[in-house]
């Protein structure tokens, strides 16, 4: 029997057992598209050309349709557009289209020459707001196999950037710069059905299809950022307590029942092991010999404070967690899962490695970014990094507008191996978009934000933009029954305030 | 009582010098003069040495002199070699009926298709030549790092119909001797190998 306005403080004591809510299973089947081989089979003798073909190569079809849809009878004057099959045989004043990878040629990039032309040192490159130059020198180039292409126009105001592949209308002028009237990408790929791949498994084994109950909500938070210090107990036990119904009266807990998974969206420990400059390096080099352990090397209490963490919310709720900028993983994209050796007590919750690649009812901890079905749903989960360095070629771009862009270009990481270090692929590349995911989540970002985009065949993307907890102290609540979003701020009341 | 047993660790210095029987001051042989048993050496050292380019074979046993470039070429012949016994794709069984005549026809074709005939080819078999125009045509892809039959098969798969008969050749080269050397583009080699350079 519960109280209404949750104060169990008034009123008679209660005679009937305590009211104990459960939580209904969460029904998860994850992918693993971005799961690197390990050990000796990971080359990387390969040239990150290979990427740009695959690149090219796979997206270029799609661009040609849509291109041939929208402008296969746009004429100007007298002259009907064609299209060009290579970059470089645009022909001066002729009317041409040509498909092509968008390079971005701006100063402020980190650039690789500049590094080796300072023959003594290299310096770690300070970490730039944005590759914008101020001075207006940046130049986007049309690039495929055969060459670049400079090109300019009104049209290019609508921002691109390096690595998305486009399809441009325009003419070639006197100085060889090709004037673009308009651009034309890849737009949305095919969505699969709600419950699509788990009915497809059914139907494959000629099973009737279970009935499915009404799902549950999911939390998504990122950038819990945990230094092991005492500054982030506070908010973080008010939200393990909330999760775990621990917290509140049973108006609360009923809410937080219905939350059936915990998604966590990278940055769970703040800075692991920041590079030092070369005047520390040199300190700690040339400083006290220790012998035996070096206490002063490694802290451990960030990572205990997590897995104890996660080992409080586990039994009742189970976790999905990606890494981040910032945490213990691999620093190039795609980051691969969080290893178990730093979850001591919260991987009694998962499987083995070395039985099985996915935990679906405890702790999984996976890639980033990953993608995999959540309630039937197919979502699309990033620690926030493609999004960031996206927005470091651009001005005065919304973190939603990005999101959609990288959307209908498909590209997880349109920026990948320019600015963005990532795995050299070879033989496939998983950072495109092949099929139209349902929820495109994007952690640790400025603020919360939230869109549903449209595609051309009728897709709907729900695209969402996690704040970090750090700073905002709040919690993003997804309804995966009817897609609605809400928010839960935890906030912690200063005396004398 | 023995004798002390001098402590680890703890040598003198020794302070007298010693003889020196090497060294530039110390020369015994005049530089000019020849030891006796160099004759037949010499005698071979002067025999004209081939004009041609001396191809290094990438033989699998010497795994410890290979590149990090060269070892994964070998490693994904292999995986292309161990894929082949299991099982045989419809293109590859394709490319097995092709006859000489039609690579010929072929390499004819394409050659026909330029108005200036290729130099610096004459010593290439029609084989290796097919197979570098292969590596040079960029609608493929990039040629270095990878094997290529599995660039091949990387074209085939994304669509782009890379010509059958240059998996034939492929296919015949690796019944052959070089099976491992022909999967490595020139290019990749003149790039990433650690052969110096023969004088």
């Amino acid at each position: 029997m519960g109280v209404e306005d949750g104060n169990m403080l008034k009123g008679a004591p209660f005679e009937d057992p305590a009211y104990l809510p459960s939580r209904n299973p969460s029904l998860y089947n994850p992918l693993h598209t971005f799961e690197l081989p390990k050990g000796a089979e990971r080359h990387y003798q390969q040239q990150y050309a290979d990427m740009y073909f695959l690149r090219l190569a796979e997206l270029r079809n799609a661009v040609i349709k849509q291109a041939q849809e929208a402008w296969g009878d746009y004429q100007l004057g007298n002259e009907k557009a064609r299209r060009v099959e290579r970059v470089l045989d645009v022909r001066q004043g002729e009317l041409c289209w040509v498909v092509g990878t968008v390079y971005m040629e701006m100063g402020l990039k980190p650039n690789v020459l500049d590094d080796i032309v300072k023959e003594h040192w290299i310096v770690a490159p300070p970490l730039r707001a944005t590759y914008v130059s101020a001075s207006g020198q940046d130049e986007m180039m049309l690039e495929d196999e055969s060459g670049r292409l400079r090109v300019a126009g009104e049209a290019l105001n609508t921002h691109y950037v390096t690595g998305c592949v486009l399809a441009a209308l325009g003419t070639e002028q006197a100085d060889g710069t090709f004037q673009v009237i308009a651009t034309q990408y890849a737009d949305l790929p095919e969505q699969p059905p709600r419950w699509g791949r788990d009915n497809a498994t059914i139907a494959a084994t000629h099973k009737q299809e279970p009935k499915r109950e009404k799902s549950g909500k999911v939390a998504i938070v990122s950038g819990l950022e945990i230094m092991g210090t005492g500054d982030d107990d506070l908010s973080l036990d008010l939200f393990m307590e909330y999760l775990t119904g621990e917290a509140a009266g049973s108006p609360d807990q009923s809410k937080s029942r219905k939350i059936s998974r915990l998604l966590i969206a990278g940055c769970s420990l703040s800075h692991s092991n920041p590079i030092l400059s070369r005047e520390d390096f040199a300190a700690r080099k040339s400083g006290k010999k220790h012998y035996g352990y070096d206490a002063s090397a490694y802290n451990p209490s960030p990572s205990e404070r997590l897995d104890s963490f996660l080992a409080e919310i586990l039994p009742s709720l189970p976790i999905t967690i990606l890494p981040g900028e910032t945490d213990p993983a691999n620093v190039a994209l795609p980051q691969q899962p969080l290893h178990p050796a730093l979850f001591p007590q919260s991987r009694q919750y998962a499987n083995p490695p070395a039985q099985s690649n996915e935990t679906r009812e405890g702790l999984d901890s996976v890639t980033n970014p990953w993608d995999g079905d959540i309630e039937g749903w197919r979502v699309l989960a990033t620690g926030g990094q493609t999004v960031s360095d996206l927005l470091k070629y651009v001005e005065d771009v919304a973190v939603l507008d990005a999101m959609e862009m990288m959307l209908r270009w498909r590209c997880v990481a349109p920026t990948a191996p320019d600015t963005l270090w990532c795995y050299p692929f070879q033989e496939d590349d998983p950072l495109l978009v092949r099929e139209c995911p349902h929820i495109y989540i994007a952690g640790n970002q400025p603020s919360f934000e939230k869109k549903v985009i449209t595609g051309p065949d009728d897709q709907k993307v729900l695209l969402l933009s996690v704040p970090k907890f750090k700073q905002s102290k709040s919690v993003v609540l997804l309804d995966m029954e009817t897609l609605e979003v809400e928010i839960v701020d935890f906030d912690v009341v200063h005396p004398g305030t | 009582m023995p004798p002390k047993r001098r402590a680890r660790g703890a040598t003198p210095k020794a302070h007298q010098s010693t003889l020196a029987f090497h060294g530039t001051s110390n020369r015994v042989t005049k530089p000019g003069a020849r030891a006796q048993n160099a004759k037949k050496n010499l005698l071979s050292d002067t025999a004209p040495t081939d004009s041609k380019d001396v191809v290094a074979d990438i033989s699998p046993s010497d795994a410890a002199d290979l590149t990090t470039a060269d070892a994964a070429v070998v490693e994904q012949t292999k995986q292309e070699v161990v894929a082949q016994q299991v099982a045989s794709t419809p293109e590859e069984d394709e490319a097995r009926k092709i006859s000489k005549k039609r690579i010929d026809d072929y390499w004819r074709a394409k050659e026909r298709a330029r108005e200036a005939p290729r130099v610096h080819q004459e010593d290439l078999s029609t084989h290796e030549k097919i197979l570098r125009e292969f590596d040079m045509s960029g609608q493929y892809g990039p040629c270095t790092g990878t094997a290529r039959l599995k660039r091949w098969k990387r074209a085939q798969r994304l669509g782009l119909t890379p010509p059958i008969e240059v998996l034939a050749v492929l296919l015949k080269e690796q019944d052959g001797s070089n099976a491992i050397v022909v999967q490595r583009s020139h290019v990749d080699e003149l790039l990433n190998s650690r052969s110096e350079a023969l004088a």
